[in-house]
């Protein structure tokens, strides 16, 4: 088998159509797992178990499935009752959801790495309960662990070819409809590799830059 | 350097040297070095087993709740090539996408998957006299064939969604029809595409009348219907939907063995007996060749 560089080239611009749609559906689930993800943390901290602990059912239900099920459930089973989102969005929020759910456990390490000593400061200090939270516990506990949420964008990332199931027509996919026609699956694969490889140093990048800011800060 | 190394160098040298020798001192080791791919048949007769590639879609080729390969594709085959006198068979499962490689790298003699004929596909493998023709259809929701009749109807009403298969045929052909891109929904698996229809993310899923026939019958009660079968024309051109079985490059005398005997089964009306209980019917018999297939109609 030779690598035929025209067909590798012939197809990238499909291809990167592809990641163009992947790479929306990274942006649009991650922003939306740092913002639910905390939420989830907050609210499994709360003392009202009328919220805590539905919250806690919900995250550690999310969490112990798999988001092939999730996808699938979204796409082909919320239309039953009156909610049809578009393909893309349905992605999005599926790996939203999903990954929000790890976040959350991220988050909690965080807080909970947050010194008791910080706590009874400003308990002393009389600072109000939303003080406390915004101004002394999440400064101090998102940038410790801004590495570790870094890695679940690369995660959510990789975890775009399951989109196919709910007709995203991201990288992978447009792998297999290129590649019936044309055969040409080595080239197809090897260039949707380097595209992933490409895209994920891309993504690592600015949290590297963000966790060197955040060292010089707290440092 | 270990003093060992050259003198092991030279060794490998002498074997390798000795094997190349070999290889080209003895003519059947080599099967491209051969006219026409050999005997493959002879040899095939020898061994008593032919190595079948399916792809495990029903009702073309698949694996039976017995763990038996059947379906319309095997079944001809296993015909075709017990009146050639290979009475064995050894089942190969690939993904469809994997088949044309497959075959390819040798790891089985003949592609029996209903695969389409087409020219794309005539450039890398040959094929066989197609077995049988398939007009597509479109699987509404039940009721809706008053509403929706054709492929047309999905050109014109912008509200209506059409389904096709990540990496089929259907694709070109809605796209020929006038149906937008953004109006057409890539299903990776046909299970997805019909149930994409009864959630209402499509309004019609647009595959061969066999395959969707095949598929209403696993789903007993569905509230799914059929539109008539059509062949497709793009540019003026009938769009055939004909599979046929598939083989290497070089082996023309095999396929031109198999073609002979198909022909015996089509003219005696045996083959239409064969297919029937995988829901063929006397309109997907064909008299077209792999020949007219091939040919590219842009050409």
């Amino acid at each position: 088998m030779t690598f035929d560089w025209t067909a590798a080239w012939d197809a990238l611009p499909q291809l990167l159509d592809g990641l163009v749609v992947a790479l929306w559906a990274t942006v649009l689930g991650y922003v939306l797992a740092l913002v639910l993800g905390l939420a989830f943390a907050l609210l499994r901290r709360t003392e009202r178990a009328w919220l805590r602990l539905p919250v806690g059912f919900v995250v550690e239900f999310i969490r112990s499935t798999p988001l092939l099920v999730q996808l699938f459930f979204l796409f082909f089973v919320l239309p039953a009752v009156g909610i049809e989102l578009s393909p893309l969005a349905t992605g999005a929020i599926g790996l939203g959801v999903h990954y929000a759910t790890y976040t959350s456990e991220v988050y909690r390490a965080g807080i909970d790495g947050v010194p008791a000593g910080q706590w009874e400061a400003a308990k002393s200090l009389s600072l109000s309960r939303g003080r406390t939270w915004t101004r002394v516990v999440l400064p101090q506990a998102v940038p410790r662990v801004v590495p570790a949420l870094g890695n679940y964008a690369i995660a959510m990332f990789k975890d775009t070819p399951q989109l196919t199931v709910v007709t995203v027509a991201e990288v992978l996919s447009v792998v297999k409809a290129v590649g019936a026609q044309n055969f040409r699956y080595l080239e197809l694969i090897t260039v949707a590799g380097v595209l992933y490889l490409a895209a994920a140093l891309l993504i690592a990048w600015p949290v590297r830059a963000l966790e060197r800011r955040y060292r010089k800060e707290t440092a | 350097m270990s003093p060992h190394h050259l003198p092991r160098r030279r060794f490998l040298l002498a074997a390798g040297g000795l094997g190349a020798a070999l290889v080209t001192g003895c003519g059947t080791v080599d099967l491209s070095a051969e006219r026409d791919g050999g005997n493959l048949l002879d040899r095939l007769r020898t061994v008593g087993e032919v190595r079948i590639g399916f792809a495990n879609e029903a009702p073309y080729g698949y694996v039976d709740r017995e763990g038996r390969l059947t379906g319309e594709a095997p079944e001809v085959a296993k015909e075709v090539f017990r009146r050639l006198g290979v009475p064995g068979f050894v089942p190969a499962l690939s993904d469809f996408g994997s088949l044309i490689p497959g075959l390819r790298a040798g790891l089985f003699d003949v592609i029996a998957a209903g695969m389409f004929i087409t020219p794309a596909r005539c450039a890398q493998i040959i094929f066989s006299d197609p077995d049988y023709n398939a007009p597509e259809a479109i699987l509404v929701r039940a009721g809706d064939t008053t509403r929706i009749r054709s492929l047309d109807d999905f050109a014109r009403d912008d509200r209506l969604k059409l389904g096709v298969l990540l990496g089929a045929v259907e694709a070109d052909v809605a796209a020929g029809y006038g149906v937008p891109a953004n109006r057409t929904l890539t299903f990776s698996t046909q299970a997805g595409g019909i149930d994409g229809v009864l959630a209402g993310r499509a309004d019609g899923l647009l595959l061969t009348a066999i395959s969707l026939r095949h598929a209403l019958s696993t789903r007993q009660g569905a509230p799914l219907e059929l539109t008539e079968p059509f062949v497709p024309v793009l540019d003026g051109v009938e769009q055939y939907g004909a599979g046929g079985f598939g083989f290497r490059p070089d082996q023309t005398r095999l396929r031109d063995a198999f073609n002979a005997e198909l022909a015996v089964l089509k003219r005696s009306g045996r083959l239409l007996e064969i297919v029937r209980p995988f829901g063929f019917t006397e309109a997907e018999m064909t008299d077209l060749t792999a020949a007219r297939l091939c040919a590219d109609p842009a050409a």
